[in-house]
């Protein structure tokens, strides 16, 4: 756009003139036009009508790309999984977050996105903790300890959201070693770095820091908000974490949310514990106790440590009197589908459908709905590999994201069980 | 992968090969095939050095009838370990393939401070001292005096070497230059006079430019190389400069008074001579009446430099008779040096022909042509008469020796500047006086002349039509290749305007101008806090680059650099400038981010690179163009007019643009790498600028990023860097192959190959 209205305005001197039609007798505006090619993300529909191409094919590219990696390292070895995490946010507050390239400002963006990842993180890893610590002025700060309670770092985030000052990457790390150095050697120690800066003030050698985490086995990724810096790529590579970088909010989005499923445990930390748990019973409604949490007396709707008999207000936690992980048994299970995922669908190529030999599925599974596209014309669809139930796109992500059960699979295991 | 073009097999050590380094392999083929020069230009980081290598042996392979010898120039040692590197990958890998068939001999030479192993030589400082340590334990007479006396400290190196005699040869192999120093101390022979015996029996010879261009070192290096060979120039962007400075000599006032030294010294010695060993001298002077030649019957380690003129116009005649006795010629030395000190005193600038130039020396100082011609080899004899071993302090009068010879020898193509200061600074005296060599053909001639091959080749050498007339040679194939990408790795700007749009340059009328100075600051102020890691800036002067840095620092931006990364300087100390750099490449290791501040044509946009996370972005600030008003420069585009017809602005421009190409080319050394470049100065704009640039660029170079504004380059820097910070595909989507498996090449006949590249 800029380049044609410029030119003119400056090419008035008397040797700027450009005698440098590369692109033949079009003008420098349609030149701009002919680059970025925007009619190509135009099409026309049945009636005539202009509409953006429909990018869901290329959203679910994406999505079974993305699969297709994970299941690749996954399921091929069964590998073991870290499910009892103990992840560190930490969320720099220098002086580049509080630029405006995302809108309103990167530490907003950051924010809204945080509070989203700590929701789901807990969703998905019921039995993890998370703790937040913030790098400002150089110095990288704790804000909460590591806990198992969504609402309780959320709100301590959102009270403190002002950029300032430089930002030491070292101070950050340091920090964080000293803090999961404590921790049981059952659990998975983690650090997320959601970086804004492009440098990093540090009081000294960096690279020995590094060696330190990669010692103490903690695993250290890195999204960045701006370009990509070499330390940060060279820290994941050694801790054998993930390095990536957001191009806009939604892809920031995206990354964050990546990183809430359990990553597969460093080999040769992998040993397997026998981890000491209790079931509370849920206490019944309208008895009235002190909580061991608050310090406060609660009517109903609280649990009873089955070792000492403390109550605490929600589950998971660690009972403040005797130590005791305290779970429920959904937590446990909501953790199991990690372990075993179901296998990535095939796609089926569009060809095969008009196959006069192949039995035609006409609806989804899942859904039912008709998986011929608008027109009669066969749309992309996959196929378990097991049941051979034919799946429509949104099932497809629906099954693997949210449901973790293949449908197919599940209801003939049923029929067969009933014929037997 | 092993695949054929046309009748030859080559032999390639990766499982994976780049499509224009496969067509560059058949350029060079055809090239080969009419045994003819050719020019090739590909961009660095497309594995130039590996496709010449692999195709050049394969082809010798294949023809083993008539066998080639590879002549490989490098400018550098460092380049030259890094080429003999791969040659030995490749080795490896035909031997693997072909068996024993396939063994040669390969081996890098380099100066006697490379390869010597003996401890006490090596301890000397640089590279003359060395060689005349060197000769102090090897020369003839030396280890005949030895031979007698015991005491007389000897090398022990070339004694063992010298004793195995013909037995003393390197089994066939690659032999880098560390390799040869270990073979030599492991046999107990000297590394360096074992490589220079082997070099006539080597298939694969690495070696430094001046062995092929210089007439002093050619002389005796590469006097006995075969005519079927194939001698390749790699980045050879600057190989007119180098051909050039192999005929230049200048003299000071120091070369002068070092010069009156050296004279004395050998009158004594001389005197001495006469003393004691009066037959010597007498039996020199009967050989210099019979006219023998000096050269040829010496022993190895006597050779000194041979004479600067090329070997065509070296007339084999005797020495003229009134410099044959040593005292007469001590005289016309002397003669010779006080009238070039009486030149040196002068207070205007002068400029003669060397035809001017001898007939005021025949005037003044009564010298004729044909004694001047003769100066260099008359002092060399002289010095073997009287024994003299420590060469390295005679290098003042061979200086003057040199420069007598060359005015004696060419009429044409040269001229003599007398300049009585630095036109800088012209308060401090500093007279010189150069003989300069205006024509790039000359040295290179006799090796178009001997070769049947050679091949000329860098990742800059546009305008590509330039460079066959500087050099004055037909080249039977002059090709361009463009670097085919996975993804758009390099981002190339050219930059007009500041933010408040005002024009942006470094010609002289604006250059000091001070809207134009803030908004290169506010530039690179604002690119600081967009790129991460390292920037490189290129500036077109130390003497600008020291005042724009000073008004950036007065003004204060410099420390607002500074806020965001730390700022490393070029200066003209070697020393200095390698510890600046190095700390520059630990302040990007460590994620401080560092920028560096550099001047192009030194020997930081030469010879540095600036790869991966240690340039994310180069800024060229203007258009660096030589300093016009050398008398120098204007003598030798005076002379290009004339002679090839070239207009002095074409060449400047052609010159400028080169070297503006090799600077931000600084930051691209491979595919996986990215990097955006920054032409900052509306001057770039113009397409007889533009279109200069290399073709790998200008490919890049999209219209909509032709003429900038500060906030607009920086909108897009945020762009492209992050979009290069996500992960992508190595081998290229279907649509755009980008590397080539040995199925791709075999299901694609030759046609398809050139539909797909073109």
């Amino acid at each position: 756009m800029n380049n044609g209205g410029a030119r003119r305005m400056n090419g008035g001197g008397e040797e700027d003139d450009d005698e440098d039609y590369v692109n033949g007798d079009l003008d420098a505006w349609e030149r701009t036009y002919t680059d970025e090619r925007s009619w190509e993300s135009l099409q026309e529909d049945e009636s005539g009508l202009l509409r953006p191409i429909d990018n869901k094919a290329l959203y679910h590219s994406q999505y079974r790309r993305r699969l297709r990696s994970l299941s690749s390292t996954a399921t091929a070895a069964r590998i073991q999984k870290g499910l009892i995490r103990y992840l560190y946010l930490v969320i720099d507050l220098s002086r580049a977050a509080s630029e405006t390239d995302f809108r309103p400002s990167r530490i907003v963006v950051i924010a809204k996105h945080v509070e989203a990842f700590i929701r789901e993180f807990f969703d998905q890893n019921p039995l993890s903790q998370v703790g937040l610590l913030t790098i400002k002025d150089g110095v990288a700060q704790c804000l909460t300890d590591l806990g198992g309670s969504p609402e309780s770092h959320i709100k301590a985030l959102m009270n403190k959201l002002e950029c300032s000052g430089d930002s030491s990457l070292q101070n950050a790390l340091d920090l964080v070693d000293g803090y999961l150095n404590q921790i049981p050697s059952y659990g998975h120690r983690e650090v997320l770095i959601l970086y804004s800066a492009l440098s990093t003030c540090d009081p000294g050698d960096i690279m020995e820091t590094i060696q330190k985490c990669k010692k103490s086995k903690i695993r250290c990724s890195v999204i960045g908000l701006a370009a990509e810096m070499f330390i940060c790529k060279h820290l994941c590579q050694e801790t054998g974490g993930t390095y990536s970088v957001a191009l806009d909010e939604s892809h920031f989005k995206e990354l964050i949310l990546e990183h809430a499923p359990p990553p597969p445990a460093i080999a040769e930390f992998a040993t397997a514990n026998l981890i000491k748990m209790g079931f509370p019973q849920r206490a019944a409604e309208g008895s009235i106790s002190i909580c061991s949490c608050h310090k406060e007396a609660k009517v109903g709707a609280g649990y009873t440590c089955p070792r000492c008999k403390a109550r605490v207000c929600e589950l998971p936690t660690e009972c403040c009197i005797c130590g005791l992980t305290l779970v429920s048994s959904p937590h446990l299970a909501r953790s199991y589908h990690h372990l075993f995922p179901i296998a990535p669908f095939d796609e089926v190529p569009p060809f095969s459908l008009n196959d006069p030999n192949h039995k035609l599925q006409r609806n989804c599974f899942g859904c039912q709905q008709s998986l011929l596209n608008p027109g009669n014309k066969p749309g992309l669809l996959v196929v378990c590999p097991k049941c051979k139930g034919y799946f429509c796109l949104d099932c497809d992500i629906y099954i693997h994201e949210s449901l973790h059960n293949c449908p197919g699979c599940d209801s003939f295991r049923h029929s067969k069980a009933d014929k037997e | 992968m092993k695949f054929q073009i046309e009748d030859v097999t080559v032999y390639f050590p990766y499982d994976h090969i780049y499509p224009e380094q496969y067509s560059y392999m058949i350029e060079l083929k055809r090239a080969l095939d009419a045994k003819g020069h050719c020019l090739l230009e590909m961009p660095t980081g497309t594995g130039k050095t590996i496709a010449l290598l692999s195709l050049i042996t394969s082809y010798s392979l294949s023809k083993p009838q008539s066998p080639i010898k590879l002549i490989y120039c490098t400018r550098t040692v460092h380049e030259m370990e890094k080429t003999l590197a791969e040659l030995k990958l490749l080795h490896n890998y035909q031997i693997k393939h072909l068996g024993p068939q396939a063994r040669i001999l390969a081996i890098g030479l380099s100066s006697r401070k490379n390869l010597c192993v003996n401890p006490t030589v090596l301890a000397a400082e640089n590279r003359d001292s060395v060689d005349a340590g060197c000769r102090k334990l090897t020369a003839s007479w030396v280890r005949a005096m030895a031979a007698e006396n015991p005491n007389v400290p000897t090398c022990q190196f070339f004694e063992n070497y010298e004793k195995a005699a013909s037995a003393a040869v390197l089994p066939p192999g690659v032999y880098t230059l560390q390799d040869l120093r270990a073979f030599g101390k492991e046999k107990g022979w000297c590394p360096y006079f074992l490589a220079r015996h082997m070099v006539q029996f080597a298939n694969v010879v690495v070696y430094s430019y001046q062995y092929l261009l210089d007439p002093k070192v050619a002389g005796i290096i590469s006097k006995e190389m075969q005519k079927e060979s194939v001698v390749v120039f790699d980045e050879a962007h600057n190989i007119d400069n180098v051909c050039i400075e192999a005929l230049s000599v200048s003299v000071r006032r120091q070369t002068l008074e070092g010069a009156t030294r050296n004279l004395n010294r050998i009158s004594q010695e001389i005197d001495r001579f006469k003393a004691t060993d009066a037959s010597r001298l007498r039996s020199e002077y009967n050989r210099l009446v019979e006219g023998l030649a000096l050269r040829g019957n010496l022993p190895i380690t006597d050779t000194w430099l041979s004479n600067p003129a090329l070997p065509d116009d070296i007339l084999k005649e005797a020495v003229p008779g009134n410099i044959r006795r040593a005292e007469h010629f001590l005289h016309v030395l002397r003669r010779l040096v006080q009238y070039l000190r009486g030149r040196l005193e002068t207070d205007n600038v002068e400029k003669e022909s060397p035809v001017g130039f001898v007939a005021s020396i025949s005037s003044h100082a009564g010298i004729d042509q044909k004694t001047l011609k003769f100066c260099y080899d008359r002092l060399h004899s002289l010095m073997l008469t009287l024994e003299i071993t420590d060469t390295d302090e005679f290098l003042h009068i061979q200086t003057i020796c040199d420069f007598a010879t060359l005015i004696g020898t060419y009429a044409r193509g040269f001229s003599i500047i007398i300049e009585p200061f630095d036109e800088r600074m012209p308060h401090i005296p500093d007279p010189v006086l150069q003989l300069s060599c205006h024509d790039a053909s000359l040295a290179i001639k006799p090796v178009f002349d001997r070769f049947q091959s050679v091949v000329i080749t860098s990742g800059t050498l546009s305008p590509i039509d330039l460079y066959p007339r500087l050099l004055n040679f037909h080249p039977v194939v002059s090709r361009s290749f463009t670097m085919s990408l996975t993804r758009d790795c390099i981002c190339p700007m050219v930059l007009t305007r500041g933010s408040d749009q005002l024009p942006v340059s470094t010609k002289f009328d604006m250059r000091s101008d001070p809207g134009v100075v803030r908004n290169y600051g506010k530039l690179l102020l604002e690119m600081v806090s967009v790129v991460p890691d390292g920037i490189v800036c290129f500036f077109v002067s130390y003497s600008y680059m020291d005042g724009i840095i000073n008004t950036w620092n007065d003004s204060g931006i410099l420390k607002e650099i500074m806020q965001h990364k730390l700022v490393f300087i070029e200066t003209q100390d070697v020393v200095e400038t390698t510890l600046a750099l190095d700390n520059y490449r630990r302040a990007c290791d460590c994620g401080r981010g560092a920028v560096f501040f550099s001047v192009a044509r030194g020997k930081v946009a030469e010879g540095i690179d600036f790869d991966r996370h240690y340039g994310r972005l180069v800024i060229m600030f203007g258009v660096p163009f030589q300093y016009t008003l050398s008398k120098i420069l204007l003598a030798r585009l005076e002379y290009l007019r004339d002679t090839f017809q070239i207009k002095e602005g074409d060449f400047l421009t052609f010159d400028a643009l080169r070297q503006a190409a090799q600077c931000v080319g600084r930051v691209i050394r491979s595919k996986a790498d990215y990097g955006m470049m920054i032409f900052a100065d509306k001057r770039y704009s113009r397409h007889d600028k533009r279109s200069k640039l290399p073709s790998w660029i200008l490919s890049h170079l999209r219209d909509a990023n032709l003429n900038l504004s500060t906030d607009m380059a920086l909108h897009i820097a945020r762009e492209f860097l992050r979009k290069m910070a996500q992960p992508y595909d190595k081998t290229g989507g279907s649509d755009r192959k980008t590397l080539l498996s040995q199925e791709d090449l075999e299901k694609m006949g030759d046609g398809s190959v050139h539909e797909m590249l073109y």
